[in-house]
């Protein structure tokens, strides 16, 4: 089985946690004995390649992270420039990922993608759909095997199986909905301890303003 | 009291907003028009630097600006898209994609969501027009939802032969 992947992310390669889960993913996939070939849309260099391989092969894998409630406009922005494929037979599938933690915050972006290979006359092979995922970025190196060793897994079963229509994908968005309990203590860790994160990690990148400045509050 | 509209128009022929601005005179509402199908808008590319680097302020340094400092000061956002998929256009997405600006790093738990928490304190409701083969009911949701990050509501979603209904709503 060969794949065709397409990271629909717009940030650059180098910092894009889609990448790291293609990469995990890869691994898996190769272990199954598929193989793949990967275009990085951030880099509009690879436009024409991406699409001749669109057209050439039949299995399309695009991994792309939640941008507000549906796909980002750059990925939008390349698949206006696709045309329907003349025959029938390709599968398009999804691996969708975002930073919010709750499958349901991504089902309004999965229902899009649920539609979309219909219009290029492609047929949809499934999502595989994860949240919790913002913290790629800024984890250490455990932190990021945890996070990304079950994209492997699911590479693996995806090699064997060639679709996300199962019951393990499914069950690896993970709960829906957190309980109550869960929620208030989120809610607690939302106002202390990852504020003091999120503060970390803004000095750490330079800022020197409060996280949350109103800098247009006066501009009229 | 009168609003504070703010509609963008998305669509290079411009006919849509012109429609739109014939049925909208003599409203009470102070409508702020900009049509930024004439003004260079690039996509997010998703650096994080308006949350953790730069609070509030997008790194990309293009026309968008102009937009945001009129998000923060208005009641009401309509989009004026053509329809690609069913859905919005890129140059549409684009919009909302870029709004990243208005809320912070921080999060919490609002109506049973969790959701960043807001830069500022008015709350932009927002509305879609658009032309060509929308998907309604898909474009509806998509709104809701949407609306639910900037901490309010949906207007509504209407395709342009329903231009009057939208006008109502304002």
């Amino acid at each position: 089985m060969h794949v065709v992947i397409m990271n629909g992310s717009p940030r650059i390669k180098k910092y894009s946690n889609t990448d790291k889960i293609i990469e995990a993913f890869g691994k898996g996939l190769i272990k199954s004995g598929a193989t793949y070939e990967l275009y990085t849309l951030s880099d509009k260099k690879e436009w024409d390649a991406a699409r001749e391989a669109f057209y050439k092969h039949t299995r399309i894998l695009i991994a792309l992270p939640l941008y507000v409630e549906c796909i980002p406009g750059l990925l939008l922005e390349f698949l206006e420039t696709l045309h329907k494929k003349e025959e029938a037979g390709t599968e398009m599938a999804f691996i969708l990922q975002s930073g919010f933690a709750e499958g349901c915050q991504l089902r309004c972006g999965e229902e899009f993608l649920k539609m979309l290979p219909e219009k290029l006359n492609c047929s949809y092979g499934g999502c595989l759909v994860k949240g919790d995922n913002f913290g790629i970025r800024i984890a250490d190196d455990k932190q990021l095997d945890q996070m990304l060793t079950p994209y492997e897994k699911m590479g693996e079963l995806y090699g064997i199986n060639g679709t996300f229509d199962n019951e393990e994908s499914r069950k690896f968005t993970g709960p829906e909905r957190f309980s109550l309990p869960i929620r208030m203590m989120l809610a607690f860790v939302f106002k202390t301890f990852a504020r003091k994160r999120f503060d970390a990690v803004a000095k750490d990148w330079g800022c020197i303003r409060p996280l949350d400045d109103r800098p247009y509050q006066q501009t009229l | 009291m009168a609003k504070n509209i703010l509609i963008i128009n998305t669509i290079p022929n411009g006919e849509t907003m012109a429609k739109l601005k014939e049925l909208s005179a003599g409203t009470q509402n102070n409508i702020d028009w900009v049509d930024a199908s004439a003004l260079h808008i690039s996509h997010c590319i998703g650096c994080n630097y308006c949350w953790l680097k730069n609070p509030g302020i997008c790194t990309i340094k293009d026309d968008y600006e102009i937009l945001l400092k009129k998000m923060v000061h208005s009641d009401v956002m309509w989009v004026i898209s053509e329809t690609r998929f069913g859905f919005l256009s890129h140059s549409a997405k684009n919009i909302f994609d870029r709004v990243m600006p208005l809320v912070t790093m921080y999060l919490h738990f609002k109506n049973g969501q969790m959701r960043h928490v807001m830069r500022y304190k008015n709350k932009l409701d927002i509305g879609i027009i658009y032309s060509g083969e929308g998907n309604q009911e898909y474009l509806e949701r998509w709104c809701e939802r949407t609306a639910i990050n900037f901490g309010s509501k949906s207007i509504g979603v209407f395709s342009e032969d329903r231009v009057k209904e939208a006008v109502s709503c304002m």
